[in-house]
């Protein structure tokens, strides 16, 4: 495999002894690279097409990792834990696969081939796409209404109406009330007539 | 970056300047340099036209390198005055060179439009327009006038206005000229040309760009000096 196609990881894992030796298996392998190591997901470039994405689930709020998809929406990486400790199956279930710390070189890189694999078969939100329920809460941004009234409507908190609006924005590329707006009426999300 | 063999010099040479890195053009066309300057150093033409050389070399410092972190060490309260002259003379070329280019490319690209998409585009210009010019003439008019009244030692302007209120003020202006590369890059459909976009968005990360650096000047060098000037007056 040439340098472009090797499968391209980001490796989220606080332990620098751990992160620098399952790097340096890993780097060995002709097929991968390891493109970045982060300490905790915070600085993880979401914008970044990562093929794989090593985590360590300890680094994840407790509250989050039952829905580790979601945890990583901007990307459609393969995800596998790193873990030195156990957890609950539901935990784990959620990843493609699940390298332990004792595992040796051969075991660490055929499950990362296995973690792209079952990757694969993962069924793909569409990235770029927004969900209708997006679409919806852009139409009310479009057409002028507060987050409040929003998440009125919806019947959702303001939290969730502040996170969808911080998705619809990053998936869009336009940040501001008057770009939204535009787009939304060039795509027939809302109407002229409702401008009056 | 502070390596002293990767930034620009006094002794450099103008026209080596502007091989080094073209993008500087508009930094002397701003600054009101005449072309013609033969073999003349950095320092030979800062002397000419009165501009601090230290001050000059950090501007050029900051356009080139994008990692470069101007120091406000060693610039003294005089160089204030030519950091706000600079600034009044960016405003100047934005308005009468770089948003003219934009407007004009938007108005070739909205005449193929339906009329919806017309009039939407149209009309985001337009406040894009008119909130950026309201931008540049609130540091005109209010911001400017204050750094010089603190210059000068006069009270007219102290305890009414403070340096902080131009921070907060100083809002995010570059969030819908992003948002407007976005629209005309993505979200224009294809049957729309091609060539004018591709001009038009060319004109527009120019601008973009320059803005950024725009920034930078106020929020690293100017903003940090007048917090010390305002400190001494207290």
């Amino acid at each position: 495999m040439n340098k472009e196609n090797r499968y391209r990881i980001v490796l989220i894992e606080p332990s620098e002894i751990v992160a620098a030796g399952i790097a340096s298996i890993i780097e060995r392998h002709p097929d991968f690279v390891i493109e970045q190591t982060l300490a905790n997901p915070d600085y993880l470039r979401t914008n970044s097409n990562y093929d794989i994405i090593i985590i360590n689930p300890a680094v994840i709020d407790y509250n989050d990792r039952l829905d580790i998809r979601s945890y990583f929406t901007g990307t459609d990486a393969a995800i596998v834990a790193l873990t030195n400790s156990s957890y609950e199956e539901s935990v784990l279930r959620q990843y493609d696969e699940c390298i332990g710390i004792y595992d040796n070189a051969p075991r660490i890189v055929q499950k990362l081939r296995n973690a792209m694999e079952q990757n694969a078969q993962n069924p793909k939100n569409e990235l770029n796409e927004l969900s209708s329920r997006e679409r919806d809460i852009l139409a009310a941004v479009a057409k002028g209404k507060t987050n409040k009234e929003i998440a009125d409507e919806f019947n959702i908190s303001i939290y969730t109406v502040i996170s969808h609006r911080r998705n619809i924005s990053q998936k869009l590329g336009i940040n501001s009330i008057p770009g939204l707006t535009v787009y939304a009426i060039m795509n027939k999300l809302v109407d002229m007539s409702d401008f009056g | 970056m502070n390596n002293k063999e990767t930034t620009y010099t006094r002794r450099m040479k103008v026209a080596d300047l502007l091989a080094s890195d073209g993008n500087l053009l508009s930094i002397l066309q701003r600054l009101g340099i005449k072309l013609g300057f033969g073999e003349a150093t950095v320092a030979d033409i800062c002397n000419r036209y009165g501009i601090s050389t230290e001050l000059f070399l950090m501007i050029c410092n900051i356009y080139s390198f994008h990692d470069y972190r101007p120091q406000t060490a060693n610039l003294v309260s005089s160089d204030i005055k030519s950091i706000t002259a600079y600034l009044r003379a960016s405003h100047r070329y934005y308005v009468e060179t770089c948003f003219p280019a934009i407007h004009n490319g938007i108005h070739n690209l909205v005449k193929e439009l339906d009329e919806v998409s017309r009039k939407l585009i149209d009309k985001f210009y337009d406040d894009y327009d008119s909130e950026i010019t309201n931008h540049f003439r609130y540091e005109e008019d209010t911001v400017f006038p204050y750094i010089d009244s603190l210059l000068a030692d006069s009270c007219d302007g102290r305890g009414k206005y403070s340096i902080h209120q131009f921070e907060e003020n100083h809002s995010n202006i570059s969030e819908k000229l992003n948002d407007l590369k976005n629209i005309i890059a993505k979200y224009l459909g294809e049957e729309y040309s091609s060539p004018l976009r591709y001009s038009l968005l060319a004109d527009i990360y120019t601008i973009e760009s320059d803005l950024s650096k725009h920034s930078l000047i106020e929020n690293r060098l100017l903003i940090p000096l007048v917090e010390k000037l305002e400190n001494r007056h207290e």
